[in-house]
């Protein structure tokens, strides 16, 4: 028989992504200790009670932002709103908890904002009158300001496609601007909001980072505690399945939301430039008011912190080994992305060349791993890696495979494989998307083999993606924080491990450095990328 | 046994898992002949040229090219290997090459050199030279289009597939194209198979046409011929180049029509004396008589540059296509009489 390659990398794939649902799924019905009781009977609720409500105050906020500074960027001519368009995406280099440290930093007591109001005013007891952003406050107005930019590019891109003539009809039947973006705009562009508010949704259950320094009990610290504090793996996973069903819900209604979106942009005759409505005077200073503050507070606000503490701790900018980390994120970027982009493009390839469902299946199967909270993805995948060596592995005799996954890169380069591979498949897919078979068929009438055609057609057409797939998954990689932080090698540090450990410790000014330096990292490959990133 | 140059024998079209085009039998026998196909939109005409190319597979019968086996129940040559050129209807240049990269490449399957074909030769023929430094997303749908034959032409593939090659190309440089490809497929020898949906595009181009009708090749036979002595009513009603009224064979060589009265002419199949038949009557059948005391009403007047087809309105309310020249001395408006020539006689008739 012919072994197809294409079906067995697919299946490959497949079978790794499947490896933390089905560890979930299945612990569900094992034994846990009598920790579970303990818990059922006090936190479980409060677990879920703190995941909802963290959950309904960050899409709040995230809608108001999102919405609003894109309708703002998209609709009307103001100083700066080319400066906004695309520095507002620049809060996507902040991930949650660096945002978190900023905040305690700023607003705790003697903090930076006490320094500066002693610098103006003189000593003064300011510790009273200083608000005090922590708890629960604090994790929505992190998460919020980190994540609002998935509701900002979406919803920008969907009233950037959205018709001019759309807008105009509105104004033939007498509607007030307050009207057309009630009747027209917002319903035209509601598909995008809620695929964005989706994807904030998911981002918000998995976060860890911060709501663990906010000590706020979540379902997801959960995992985490009861795996690292209970050494209860069955019960972690038992949490897990709960937090999956809720993930997998609004998985699915992102998809239905993104697909639908696609309907909303007009498919032929390009996009007519939208006439933008100049402000003046008053609202021309608030619109850019309200802009420069979500970006000031976004963004400038958790950088210069971590660049005022750097600067006034320069000795935790010498002790840190900044070469070693920036090596070690490099190693990891470079792997992740290359294996990701090449088995990326051989499913997508695969799906195209066979035409075959079941593949289609596969491939839509393999993706469903970024809704999946990475504590949840390191903790079933250790759990996997447990079993399969104390039962497979041990039956035929063979040597112990953990240390092979389990605190290695390979482990933690799977893992990631498994929570980023939607990002790459689908980036690679929407690039395929542009190529009109007829063209493979063209090639193919032209004497170039299937190798040929995807060497000499494909992938010069597609470099691009590539690229752009490559710096997405990079920005990734270098932010996320529990599966490194899990299943990291012994003495592996990256940017972002460091920063939460000091952090955790309680050394927020000796956090600052890692962090700054994972921003700037990441802000760059942003801004290499942001015309890419706008167009949703 | 003779060694025809191309035969589709038996084979039933599928796309999409639904059957196109039933049991075709079609045969080109000598190298450098043109065929083309006709038929309604979406009756399978591309998903023959699909299938001949290799991107679709066949469950019966045999293509075979060159004595060549290159489809069949068992066997499916893959098109890279088939050394057929397939020019698509819609863009598929190479998006990220420009025009003339995507003609080059197209010489990458040449292997033999015996056709004389030289691209800057088509690329001047098909008025290319200006946008040879363009990308595929710079140029019109027509540009495109003619990039996209001169790609498939510098191929010099034993078999040329064109899939409504001149569909988006304007209607006045159109006519100056067709020339001058027909020319170069015949002084190449390319053997070449359109598709098309015009009609005097297929009489003009093909030494053979295809009539293609409810998933059936309906007629197969030259241009002449399909358009005299079409062999259906299907096909009468598809050219669109002529009318069926009712009348009656009163001998072997005449038959009276109610309005028109009686007709002279050769029968291409003998009817029994007596018989009600349909007969074709196209628009070059009657002549124009102002003297004649055969009038007609005129309902409709198409002015087409060498001639009017005026639509003339019988007793019985048919409507009767007649060409006329169009620097005839005397025009008749709509609602005028028209007068047509007696004794009616036409060259050859058509009965159904």
């Amino acid at each position: 028989m012919r072994i197809n390659t294409w079906y067995v990398s697919s299946f490959l794939t497949s079978l790794i992504v499947a490896i933390p649902i089905v560890t979930v799924f299945s612990s569900f019905f094992e034994d846990t200790t009598n920790y579970f009781e303990i818990l059922k009977n006090t936190f479980l609720y409060e677990y879920i009670f703190n995941s909802l409500t963290l959950l309904v105050g960050v899409l709040i906020l995230t809608l108001i932002i999102g919405v609003g500074c894109a309708y703002l960027v998209s609709f009307y001519d103001f100083k700066g709103a080319k400066f906004f368009k695309w520095a507002l995406i620049l809060s996507f280099a902040v991930p949650a908890y660096i945002y978190a440290y900023s905040l305690t930093a700023f607003f705790e007591n003697y903090g930076t904002l006490y320094s500066i109001l002693k610098t103006i005013f003189g000593d003064g007891n300011y510790n009273k009158q200083i608000p005090k952003f922590d708890g629960m406050i604090g994790a929505i107005l992190s998460i919020s300001f980190s994540l609002f930019g998935y509701v900002y590019v979406l919803t920008r891109a969907s009233f950037h496609h959205q018709s001019q003539n759309l807008i105009e009809l509105g104004q033939n039947l007498g509607f007030t601007r307050q009207k057309s973006f009630f009747s027209i705009i917002l319903p035209s562009a509601r598909p995008a909001i809620v695929a964005g508010l989706a994807l904030v949704a998911m981002e918000t259950l998995s976060d860890f980072g911060s709501v663990s320094f906010f000590g706020i009990s979540t379902l997801t610290t959960g995992i985490y505690d009861s795996w690292i504090s209970f050494d209860d793996l069955a019960f972690a996973n038992q949490l897990s399945f709960y937090l999956l069903i809720f993930i997998f819900a609004l998985f699915y209604i992102e998809n239905i939301s993104r697909k639908k979106a696609q309907y909303h942009t007009p498919l032929k005759g390009g996009i007519k430039i939208k006439k933008k409505i100049k402000l003046k005077g008053i609202f021309s200073f608030a619109a850019f008011f309200i802009c420069a503050i979500v970006f000031f507070v976004s963004f400038a606000f958790p950088v210069l912190q971590m660049l005022y503490w750097s600067i006034i701790f320069p000795k935790n900018f010498i002790d840190l080994n900044i070469s070693q980390l920036f090596f070690n994120t490099v190693v990891l970027v470079f792997l992740t992305s290359a294996i990701l982009l090449f088995f990326s493009f051989l499913s997508n390839y695969g799906n195209r060349v066979t035409r075959s469902k079941f593949l289609k299946l596969l491939s839509t199967f393999s993706i469903t791993g970024y809704a999946i909270p990475g504590v949840i993805l390191a903790v079933a995948f250790i759990t996997f890696i447990a079993w399969f060596d104390n039962t497979i592995i041990k039956f035929f005799g063979l040597v112990s495979i953990k240390k092979i996954f389990i605190g290695s890169i390979i482990g933690l380069v799977i893992v990631y494989f498994i929570r980023f591979y939607s990002l790459a498949f689908n980036g690679i897919k929407s690039g395929y998307e542009k190529i009109n078979k007829s063209i493979d068929e063209s090639s193919y009438l032209l004497g170039y083999s299937k190798v040929k055609t995807f060497i000499g057609i494909h992938v010069p057409y597609l470099r691009n993606s590539v690229f752009l797939i490559g710096i997405l998954i990079s920005i990734e990689v270098i932010k996320e924080l529990p599966i490194t932080l899990i299943l990291r090698p012994f003495n592996f540090e990256t940017f972002a491990t460091t920063a939460y450990i000091f952090a955790s410790q309680d050394l927020l000014e000796a956090a600052a450095v890692p962090s700054l330096f994972l921003i700037l990292i990441a802000s760059s490959f942003i801004l290499t990328t942001s015309r890419y990133i706008l167009k949703g | 046994m003779q060694n025809n140059f191309f035969e589709i024998n038996n084979v039933s079209f599928v796309a999409g898992g639904k059957n196109k085009v039933n049991n075709v039998n079609l045969l080109i026998e000598n190298e450098g002949e043109i065929l083309c196909l006709l038929g309604p939109s979406g009756i399978g005409k591309t998903t023959i040229l699909r299938t001949i190319a290799g991107l679709e597979k066949i469950k019966d019968g045999q293509i075979i090219l060159k004595n060549k086996i290159l489809s069949s129940k068992n066997k499916h040559v893959e098109p890279e290997d088939r050394n057929v050129a397939l020019s698509f209807q819609e863009n598929c240049l190479f998006p990220h090459y420009n025009v003339e990269k995507n003609i080059d490449l197209g010489s990458n399957r040449r292997t033999r050199k015996k056709k004389n074909i030289n691209s800057k030769d088509i690329i001047k023929l098909l008025n290319l030279e200006k946008i040879l430094n363009k990308y595929p997303h710079e140029i019109s749908a027509g540009e495109a289009q003619r990039a996209s034959l001169a790609r498939s032409l510098v191929s010099q593939p034993d078999l040329l597939l064109l899939d409504e090659p001149l569909s988006n190309v304007d209607q006045n440089f159109k006519e100056e194209i067709q020339v001058e490809l027909k020319q170069i497929l015949n002084n190449s020898k390319i053997t070449t198979i359109i598709v098309t949906h015009d009609s005097y595009e297929a009489f003009y181009l093909g030494n053979k046409c295809g009539i293609i009708l409810n998933g059936q090749l309906r007629q197969y036979d030259d241009p002449y011929n399909v358009y005299h002595f079409p062999n259906s009513i299907e096909v009468v009603n598809f050219l669109n180049r002529g009318i069926l009224i009712p009348a009656k064979v009163t001998g072997e060589n005449s038959l009276e029509n109610e309005d028109l009265g009686t007709i002279k002419g050769n029968f291409t199949k003998h009817y029994p004396k007596g018989s009600d038949v349909q007969l074709l009557l196209q628009p070059e059948d009657l002549e124009h008589d102002d003297k004649s005391n055969l009038k007609l009403e005129v309902v409709d007047r198409k002015f087409r540059g060498t001639n009017f087809i005026y639509t003339l309105k019988t007793n019985s309310n048919l409507l009767i296509p007649v060409f006329v020249h169009s620097h005839h001395t005397h025009q008749h408006e709509v609602d005028e009489k028209f007068g047509i020539k007696r004794p009616i006689n036409i060259e050859h008739i058509v009965c159904f």
